[in-house]
């Protein structure tokens, strides 16, 4: 009955399929990485796809506490504006004293590392809570740490915020985000198959049963958490290298929560492929489409999200592949099960109807 | 039953997003209104390209269409009235590619970096903001090409070192130089500061501090705020026990809205207030009436100071050209845009070319008088010939007060 | 001593702004455990009304709150029929996106309908009443303080002896005995999400003179509303203007008593005290109406 073990049976019959979304994955990987060597692609396109990729892995890694321990984070951003600070306030030690700032890879490492560090402390408090309340004090962890890094004045440089030497190495940046990008699909695909994967997605289905089972989940989810905000904390310091400078209100967005929840939803919560196509979806969409209905695009947002919601809870993978978790399973709606178009409640057949589905 | 629920709330929906669509499109229209005029520029010699992103939806719409407008005003006159920009023996015609920025720091780089590379821009000229300037004028400093710009003011970027980025406004912190001054001259002891914690509020204060200081003028406080405050109680409380001569506050328009409801609630009379943001906006003084009387604010430009050039003529004649194509008066956000693109404009004639080194070098040569004010560039790319002007709400007008060459009515102090 | 006496009056002052835009969000939280994102662009709503009325036909706003209370009290009807409706059935996320959705409709509508432009309504309720040089007591804000008691105390009532009233607290606190029982649970969730709405839009009234009007003005409003009521206690009406006033008094003293940089402290204040009060005190500060525990499902 157990969606997290869907048996090897499942695993093994669907190994074609997955074969295929494999060396389709493989090709795209190629074509991104030798096409900027053929010359056929501007610094404008370079940063275009660098900024695609670094929305993409943000969202894979609100991916991994939002879609498969369950727990929705509503705040997510504030590990991309911790490490984006962190290894600004490293870096620019540099003008204030004689050569004193740190050079850019170990700040940048060093600026991961601390929204990581963060994320665990913060996450082990607030991963007691369940449900729309750890959303909540996710929000409120957002709000209050970039408040606290404005008046935090002689470190960050308050409400003026830092600048950086403009180091514009697009195609370097480019290459490096690519890469942990496709670490990152690569690491959740195995995750999936392994024992932590799978009691990861334990603790979303029933955290006491799995407790019980002798799972460690408070060990287990704040790992992941702290692990989830360590690398967006890598793509916010090499968001803010090439930003050449930040502030409270450019390090810290909502937005780029929005945008992962967003992503990951149009592309299909705790999935693989789910938050790369979704995410990737919405930033082309939005540079493609969007620009040209002005102050519409808001409004077109608006409702694209409420439909998506409503209507296509699975995302666009759930639209091929039913392994997908649907929105219906998380929070406390354990009852209802989406089968084939339909929405029922109670313990239907529904674990191995979709397994063999 | 069910499904035809959900198919009405589908249609409801499709219904909403197709009259957006609509709505957008009507938009759209309107800043078609603000747009250059499609002049033929083939019967020039060549085109010099200028670049800008500029927002045209987000937070900073309304001060991105002024500056769009701005802009704008010099590609008309410059194509229609001038005849094209003078490059040796030849007739240049001017074009601006211009994309939306959406307020956003992401989409403004975005757009530079496309337009450097792709749209291969020979200038740029700048985004509305200082945070915006901040991170794109590091792009074009990086591509080596020049940003000239009048609407991102603050210290910091002019303390990085770029040789590309000049500023034809005056900087943020002398902001409040000339109505310090003056309000010294009146014989102002005391007094206290309140600003918003962000960039361009915070290099103000910081100025403001300096030039009060340097007036023999006491500092007895000064306070911080973040943005989106909902009240200034508290610091409007402070500083009645202060008693303070002057207060001097700023950051968003909103701010000042605070600012003057919390000094009316709390029986908080200085004899001057001096607010950044907002009092040369007629719409503040409309919609606070009796309660800004009085109040003194900086303005980069009014049509009413008496600067003249060659070009343009004088700023009244600038200001009457521009209600003509654009049927509003110039706010000053605007006249800085057609500002920044004359400088330019005036540098590229100067070099005989538009090759970035010989441009470079004539801008900070540049020595000329213009509707805007004297234009000069010190060694940080900074117009600091360009004295900041100060406006003060008399009856419900907005008058320039100081500095005296650009004053039309004496400052009233105490404000009564 | 007047320094203290100064604070205090502020800080009430700035809790009855508090109570007035926290009380809607409160009860539908409450009561149908929705989490309403988009509360702020229904203050901002009412608030346009209010402007308008001030603007195009100089009505105070303290006098055209009751017609914004019934257009919004109609419009919170609407939307609950159309949308809200559909979500509360479901997951809290779906509740939570859905609603943000709303919330960037509304923002995107009336900035395409009025501009990003600022707009204020005009009082003649304003100024302040001098008790001695050092002392003065905000009107309009004190009229405002009035207008929370009283909704307060109204609400109090109406939940506590009216019919509905009886029907809404216990549908918020088990739905499935409340239907049993024979409580029409859709009617009761269509008049709690109506009333609420009105009165937020009322709010936005009473704070169009205070706040300039504009599109974006809303989300500051939700996440203190939000603050004050994760704190405070679901649906807890007495919560709301125990919450609002705990808050506004321990931010006007924070701003007043701390140099430089007392007021972004007390900004901070507000969302310490939140994520502190959700980690510590999971069940909420006040009791509310709804029986919590934050890390139960």
């Amino acid at each position: 009955m157990s969606r997290a073990a869907p048996g090897a049976g499942a695993v093994a019959r669907r190994w074609p399929a997955g074969r295929a979304v494999g060396v389709g994955a493989l090709i795209v990987l190629v074509v991104l990485a030798v096409l900027p060597l053929l010359g056929g692609t501007s610094n404008a396109t370079l940063l275009t796809l660098t900024l695609m990729l670094t929305s993409i892995g943000v969202a894979i890694n609100w991916n991994l506490t939002g879609g498969f321990t369950g727990y929705v984070d509503f705040g997510h951003a504030v590990w991309f504006g911790i490490g984006a600070y962190a290894t600004a306030i490293l870096i620019s030690l540099q003008s204030n004293g004689p050569q004193v700032g740190w050079p850019p890879v170990p700040a940048i490492l060093v600026g991961a590392l601390v929204a990581g560090f963060l994320a665990a402390i913060i996450g082990r408090a607030t991963m007691r809570l369940k449900g729309p309340y750890f959303s909540i004090a996710m929000l409120g962890t957002f709000v209050a740490l970039r408040e606290i890094v404005r008046v935090w004045s002689p470190l960050t440089g308050g409400g003026v915020g830092l600048t950086l030497p403009p180091y514009l190495n697009r195609m370097l940046f480019y290459y490096v985000e690519l890469a942990l990008v496709a670490a990152l699909v690569v690491g959740t695909w195995w995750l999936r198959r392994t024992r932590f994967g799978a009691a990861l997605m334990a603790i979303r289905e029933d955290e006491v049963g799995a407790e019980t089972r002798g799972i460690d989940t408070t060990l287990l989810k704040t790992a992941v958490f702290s692990f989830a905000g360590l690398s967006t904390g890598l793509f916010g310091a090499l968001w803010a290298y090439q930003n050449t400078f930040v502030d409270p209100d450019i390090a810290f967005v909502e937005v780029r929560t929005i945008d992962a929840v967003m992503g990951t939803m149009l592309g299909g919560l705790g999935t693989v492929a789910g938050p790369v196509l979704g995410a990737a979806a919405l930033y082309w969409v939005r540079e493609l489409l969007w620009t040209h209905l002005l102050d519409a695009h808001l409004l077109a947002q608006g409702v694209l999200l409420i439909v998506i919601v409503l209507f296509v809870p699975r995302g666009l993978v759930g639209l091929v592949d039913r392994r997908g978790t649907s929105l219906f399973e998380l929070w406390g709606w354990k009852g209802w099960r989406l089968e084939g178009r339909r929405l029922h409640r109670g313990p239907a057949a529904g674990g191995e109807a979709e397994a063999a589905s | 039953m069910r499904r035809s629920v959900r198919a009405f709330v589908l249609l409801l929906l499709l219904v909403t997003a197709t009259t957006a669509c609509g709505e957008g499109s009507v938009e759209d229209a309107a800043p078609a209104a603000g747009e250059a005029a499609p002049v033929d520029l083939s019967a020039f010699d060549g085109t010099v390209r200028i670049g800008a992103a500029l927002s045209e939806t987000g937070k900073f719409a309304v001060e991105g269409r002024d500056s769009r407008q701005g802009y704008n005003t010099w590609v008309r006159w410059v194509n229609e009235e001038y005849g094209g920009i003078r490059i040796g023996e030849g007739r240049y015609g001017a074009e601006i590619v211009y994309y939306d920025d959406e307020s956003d720091a992401d989409t403004a780089a975005n757009l530079i970096q496309r337009l450097i590379d792709e749209d291969r821009v020979d200038f740029l000229l700048g985004p509305y903001s200082s945070g915006l300037t901040t991170g794109t004028s590091a792009i074009a400093e990086a591509n080596n090409v020049i940003m000239v710009e009048g609407n991102g003011t603050s210290d910091t970027m002019f303390e990085r070192g770029f040789r590309n980025l000049f500023l034809v406004a005056t900087v943020a912190s002398d902001y409040t130089k000339s109505a310090v001054e003056a309000l010294a001259a009146r014989g102002v002891r005391t007094a206290v500061i309140a600003h918003e914690d962000t960039t361009f509020p915070t290099s103000v204060a910081e100025g403001a501090r300096r030039h009060l200081e340097a007036n023999g003028i006491e500092v007895l406080a000064i306070e911080k705020y973040p943005k989106d405050i909902q009240d200034v109680s508290a610091i409007m409380t402070k500083f009645r026990n202060l008693g303070p001569d002057v207060f001097l506050g700023g950051g968003h328009y909103n701010d000042a809205v605070l600012f003057v409801n919390a000094a009316d609630e709390l029986g908080f009379e200085p004899d001057a207030m001096l607010i950044t943001v907002g009092p040369s906006n007629p719409r503040l003084v409309e919609q606070l009436d009796d309660d800004v009387e009085g109040v003194l604010g900086p303005t980069q430009w009014e049509a009413t100071m008496a600067y003249e050039g060659d070009w343009f003529g004088s700023a009244a004649d600038y200001a009457a050209y521009y209600r003509r194509l654009w049927g509003e008066p110039p706010v000053y956000q605007a006249a800085s845009a057609t500002a920044s693109a004359l400088a330019l404009h005036l540098a590229i004639e100067a070099a005989g070319s538009t090759d970035t080194d010989a441009v470079r070098q004539a801008l900070r040569a540049l020595r000329a008088d213009t509707f805007y004010g004297p234009i000069a560039f010190d060694e940080r790319g900074v117009n600091t010939a360009k004295p900041m002007g100060t406006i003060q709400v008399q009856d419900g007008e907005i008058l320039v007060v100081a500095p005296d060459a650009a004053a039309v009515a004496a400052l009233v102090y105490p404000r009564g | 001593m007047s320094y203290f006496a100064q604070a205090l009056i502020n800080g009430i002052a700035l809790g009855g702004m508090y109570t007035i835009l926290v009380l809607g969000f409160s009860i539908i939280w409450g009561v149908m455990g929705v989490i309403n994102l988009a509360h702020g662009e229904f203050v901002m709503v009412g608030a346009y009304l209010a402007w308008m009325a001030s603007d195009f036909w100089d009505v105070d706003p303290f006098v055209s709150a009751p017609a914004v209370f019934a257009v919004m009290l109609l419009f919170g009807y609407l939307v609950q029929r159309v949308l809200v409706n559909r979500i509360i059935d479901r997951p809290a996320l779906v509740s939570l996106l859905v609603m943000f959705g709303i919330s960037i409709i509304l923002q995107s509508v009336m900035k395409v309908t009025f501009s990003a432009d600022f707009r204020l309504a005009n009082t003649d309720l304003d100024g302040a009443w001098r008790l001695t040089d050092r002392l003065t007591v905000p009107v309009t804000r004190f009229w405002v303080l009035v207008v929370a008691v009283g909704v307060t105390a109204g609400l109090n009532l109406f939940l506590g002896r009216s019919r509905l009233g009886k029907s809404i607290r216990a549908a918020a606190q088990n739905r499935e005995a409340a239907r049993i029982v024979g409580v029409d649970i859709r009617k009761v969730y269509a008049v709690t999400f109506a009333l609420c709405i009105g009165l937020t839009g009322v709010a936005g009234a009473l704070i169009s003179p205070l706040l300039a009007v504009q599109p974006f003005q809303g989300p500051p409003l939700t996440l203190k509303a939000f603050a004050i009521t994760a704190m405070a206690g679901l649906g807890s009406v007495r919560g709301a203007l125990g919450g609002a006033m705990v808050l506004g008094l321990v931010e006007a003293m924070l701003a007043l008593y701390v140099d430089r940089i007392g007021t972004n402290l007390a900004v901070v204040a507000s969302f310490v005290l939140l994520v502190a009060a959700l980690v510590l005190r999971p069940q909420g500060i006040f009791k509310g109406l709804r029986h919590v525990d934050a890390t139960s499902t």
